[in-house]
């Protein structure tokens, strides 16, 4: 109330203080003022000039120049201010502690990619938070400027992967632990749980159901790999392609491995793998003891040889499977040992696989994907846990239909067979 | 009509003169600059070049070569129009569309902090708002007072501006010529961050270098050498901030520099080194040191370069230069002035290092088993030893998929006889399927093949690309050979840039590309160049082929236009 009356007030007065030009006072009547309390002298309606203009309101030129002038450059002083501060802190430090003066000569690779990393990260281009000393020596490695970015980029999203994946644990750890609060028995049962687990023995639970330990799985799979590697047949993985192959392209190549292993001891008749040409404290075997460990690796239910396929095995029962190659595979052979090159060609290099079966004479062989498949776009080498499985399902079923299916579905529009009946179809 | 370009052709095998035929008047080329002496086939089209330029321009001597500038995006062009795609008008649109929605979205004028405020909370994503208002300014070139603004904002709101903003800021000073903005903004970037990053070393090398402060730039590039190699873009830019200011030494010391680490100068930089060079003795050596490099690492002017070398030769005060644009005629002559050009074939030197070169890395590599076998390489050498010396090798497989029309071996035959009725010695390369009888391969085509050439077939799997080298290779510098392939993945496995070179000088005198052919019709040959496409010079010529302004030119082409620098004796 008391605001409004003085605001009214103001209002008169500057009125009264503007040079009175001739024009048409418009009245508003406010309905929402109560008229009653105030005197008559002070209208309740306040008075709104069109065309006096008042001082405050008019645009100033100079003045709103001036005023963005002193704004504009206000933040070079405040970064400058806060420079100086940190200087006065350092410089405090300094004092305490005898610093060595950094002599900015020579940087060692190690520093200079060190500091390349941190300036890209506060430039906001796309670079890991953290670094250990392997990556950043691969990365003084690499000479051109494009080269080093790519890594970077690949480093920082591996990151943001592991980052994601961690928020989404957290993030469903919290709405479980909300879920619980609410519903108080379950919660009864949680803690008895989290009780029964901190003295060190899980709390049986109430049922008829005998549980069925993952190690009595390992047991039954590894008793039928070994039985495998007595009677079954075999099947090689040719690891001569060191040369051929960067260091992203043997991470690749043993992830595959990895994946192939697994395939081939979950299957029904597994394969005895062999790993042949690996070369002790090769590039391979570097790899694959990184990634399963030592103990794991010596433990693992396949044949890893530095000797060559050839001398292992008859020449006349092998067939080295390549997509190079010109004879077709066109029924799955159980009395022959089939090779399978352990390359993984992202930078394409054609015709290395049959290179090395020409040299030794071996029997080559390709898979039947014209005959079966309508071919799209994509290569037709297939990575090695592909080739495994194709290889198993054509070994159990014998029909190729089915082995095909593991040839990812992007590269191809359909079976032969299908299409045809789906051209039918549209007839009618 | 084509029997007479023939002849042309055929003069430099034989060595003796063939009796000239009389050309038909309508043929001349003067009365009738529209006719081409080649057989026409349907992706025919004059080029642009040419429909665009006044009639006083004279024809470029190669139009339809497959190594002339501009042929494979002539190409390309018609066999997307062919196909029914067009893509080009939708792009150019996307383009201006952008730069209007960035203006859209930055303000008029600088606001203050409140009004940003107002302005952030209303944006889609808060977080990014300040570097993503950054970078659209920086990408409609807005005015500086407004990016000013919301930098004072930022200050005001948090206490410090973050790097990345500063970063575009400078961007935006430097793109726009600000240069007291660019000092003040490094000043305050060197007093609170310790160390920058490459790109703001190149943004400040560039903006320096247009200011007083100029000397500051080569501190930098030293500091961003401890880091990463300077690109040659920086080395350009503080070469030409050296230039602005008039220290002609220190720019040609960084020259000398951006040479030593073995980098590309950009086309700017050299022609900031013509347009400021003076004409003093010293100079003029540098100058020609600068075409010696360009001479040796076979790179093209563009237009703009092209001028400042005649610009600058022409003012040469005690020699009078003079220069002109001119192409080359059938002959390898320049008609600018009528002086013969260096010719395309190699020396013996020359040759015999292109020889070995391309045995052990193309055909042999890392691993002969990629290609072949050694056994089909011994025999076929044997085999090329007790042959006699051939003229001409033909791809049989490539050139049998010429024309699309008929069974291959039917053009192969046409293809075999016509160069067997010039009386040259043939070798036909083919792999052992074409032996098979099939619709495609007939019997007794191939037996008529075989009666009027030499024939080797390599196995199915093998490659027959290295074997036509080969034979090509050591048949002598006449044999010539006949493939429609580029060769552009053999000349890859060569090792270093100089013998690509050399190898690609080679493969323009020497292959013979078949031109449109239809089974019926006589077989034509594109004219293979007489002279080598690269900056010459005798003592009182120089001849700089150079790329016209919009002319796009694979890397496998060469240009058709020439600067033709003459001295006027005294």
């Amino acid at each position: 109330m008391i605001f409004l009356r003085v605001r009214v007030v103001g209002v008169l007065r500057r009125c009264c203080c503007c040079s009175p030009q001739a024009s048409a006072l418009v009245k508003l009547r406010n309905p929402s003022l109560p008229t009653s309390t105030y005197p008559s002298a002070v209208t309740t309606s306040r008075a709104l000039s069109t065309s006096w203009t008042l001082r405050k309101d008019a645009p100033q030129p100079q003045d709103v120049d001036a005023r963005h002038e002193l704004d504009l450059d206000v933040w070079k002083s405040v970064m400058r201010s806060q420079a100086l501060q940190e200087e006065k802190r350092k410089d405090g430090e300094d004092r305490e502690e005898e610093s060595t003066t950094e002599v900015e000569g020579e940087l060692s690779p190690l520093e200079s990619s060190r500091r390349l990393v941190e300036t890209w990260r506060l430039a906001g281009k796309l670079v890991p938070e953290n670094i250990t000393d392997e990556q950043l020596e691969t990365l003084a490695e690499l000479t051109t400027k494009s080269s080093k970015k790519k890594f970077l980029k690949y480093l920082a999203i591996k990151e943001g992967h592991k980052k994601a994946n961690k928020e989404k644990k957290e993030r469903k750890r919290a709405e479980r632990m909300a879920e619980t609060k609410e519903d108080p028995e379950l919660a009864e049962g949680e803690r008895e749980e989290m009780d029964g687990e901190e003295e060190g023995e899980p709390k049986l639970k109430n049922t008829y159901l005998m549980q069925f330990w993952s190690r009595s799985m390992d047991k039954l799979l590894g008793w039928r790999v070994a039985q495998a590697m007595q009677f079954g047949q075999p099947l090689v993985y040719d690891m001569s392609y060191d040369q051929h192959m960067s260091r992203q392209e043997m991470e690749n190549t043993v992830s595959q491995l990895l994946e192939t292993e697994g395939w081939n001891r979950r299957a029904v008749d597994p394969f005895h793998l062999h790993f042949c040409n690996l070369q002790p404290n090769g590039a391979y075997h570097r790899e694959l003891l990184k990634r399963y460990s030592q103990e794991t690796w010596e433990r693992l239910l396949i044949t890893a040889t530095s000797q060559r396929h050839i001398d292992i095995f008859p020449r006349e029962s092998l067939v080295y499977l390549t997509a190079d190659s010109p004879n077709v595979l066109r029924t799955f052979d159980y009395s022959k040992v089939y090779i399978v090159g352990a390359l993984v060609d992202r930078s394409i290099q054609t015709g290395v696989s049959l290179a090395n079966a020409k040299r030794l004479k071996l029997a080559t062989a390709r898979l039947p994907l014209d005959e079966y498949l309508h071919w799209d776009s994509g290569a037709k080498n297939l990575t090695l846990d592909q080739m495994i499985r194709i290889l198993m399902t054509a070994k159990e079923t014998g029909s190729w239909e089915k082995a095909l299916e593991f040839v990812p579905k992007r590269k191809h529009t359909g079976f032969h067979q299908q299409r045809k009946k789906d051209n039918c179809l549209l007839w009618w | 009509m084509g029997s007479f370009a023939f002849v042309k052709y055929l003069r430099p095998l034989f060595g003796h003169q063939l009796p000239r035929r009389s050309v038909p008047a309508a043929l001349r080329r003067k009365d009738h600059p529209n006719v081409q002496l080649y057989c026409t086939s349907k992706e025919k089209r004059r080029p642009e070049a040419q429909s665009r330029k006044s009639s006083q321009r004279e024809e470029p001597a190669f139009p339809k070569s497959v190594f002339a500038a501009g042929t494979a995006k002539r190409t390309a062009d018609f066999l997307k129009r062919r196909a029914g795609t067009g893509t080009d008008p939708e792009q150019a649109g996307g383009l201006s569309r952008d730069r209007a929605s960035f203006r859209g979205e930055i303000p008029e004028r600088p606001l203050s902090a409140p009004e940003w405020r107002k302005l952030k909370e209303s944006s889609s994503s808060p977080e990014r708002f300040e570097v993503r208002m950054m970078a659209l300014m920086l990408a409609a070139e807005a005015d500086v007072n407004i990016a000013k603004s919301l930098l004072a904002y930022v200050a005001m709101e948090k206490g410090e501006v973050p790097y990345m903003l500063l970063l575009r800021y400078l961007a935006l000073c430097v793109s726009g010529g600000h240069h007291s903005e660019v000092l003040d903004t490094y000043d305050v970037m060197r007093s609170c961050f310790k160390a920058l990053d490459s790109g703001a070393y190149s943004l400040l090398i560039k903006g320096f270098g247009q200011t007083e402060r100029w000397r500051e730039a080569l501190v930098m590039l030293e500091e961003m050498k401890k880091v990463i190699m300077p690109s040659p873009r920086n080395y350009g830019d503080a070469i030409a901030g050296a230039f602005l200011h008039g220290d002609g030494e220190t720019g040609w010391m960084l020259y000398g520099e951006l040479l030593e680490l073995r980098l590309t100068p950009n086309q700017d930089t050299w022609q900031c080194l013509f347009e400021n060079a003076s004409t003093e003795h010293q100079q003029r050596h540098r100058l020609a040191d600068v075409l010696t490099y360009m001479r040796e690492n076979q790179v093209y002017p563009e237009e703009p370069l092209a001028r400042s070398i005649k610009a600058w030769f022409e003012s040469l005060p005690d020699e009078k230069w003079r220069g002109r644009f001119s192409s080359v005629d059938s002959s390898g002559r320049c008609r600018g002035c009528r002086a013969e050009l260096e010719s395309i074939e190699l020396t013996e030197e020359e040759y015999a290092q292109l020889r070995h070169r391309v045995m052990t890395h193309v055909i042999e590599g890392r691993d002969v088993f990629n290609k072949t076998t050694p056994e089909e390489l011994e025999s076929f050498k044997s085999f090329v030893k007790k042959s006699p010396a051939f003229d001409v090798i033909v791809d049989g497989l490539n050139v049998a998929s010429v024309s699309p029309k008929g069974p291959k071996s039917q053009t192969l035959l046409a293809v075999v006889s016509e160069l067997r009725d010039q009386g040259l010695n043939v070798l036909v390369l083919g792999r052992k399927h074409m032996l098979r009888p099939s619709w495609n391969w007939d019997r007794h085509d191939i037996h008529q093949i075989r009666q009027r050439s030499l024939c080797f077939f390599t196995e199915n799997i093998s490659e027959d690309d290295p074997f036509l080298l080969y034979a090509a290779l050591h048949s002598g510098n006449h044999c010539n050979f006949v493939s429609r392939d580029l060769m552009r993945d053999h000349k890859a496995c060569l090792p270093d840039g100089a013998t690509r070179r050399l190898f690609f000088k080679w493969q323009r005198g020497h292959q013979l590309v078949v031109q449109g052919y239809v089974p019926g019709k006589k077989v034509r040959f594109q004219r293979a160049l007489r002279c080598d496409t690269v900056i010459q010079s005798t003592g009182a010529a120089w001849h700089v082929p150079y790329d016209e302004d919009g002319a796009e030119r694979s890397t496998y082409e060469v240009p058709q236009r020439w600067l033709c620098l003459t001295k006027e004796q005294q």
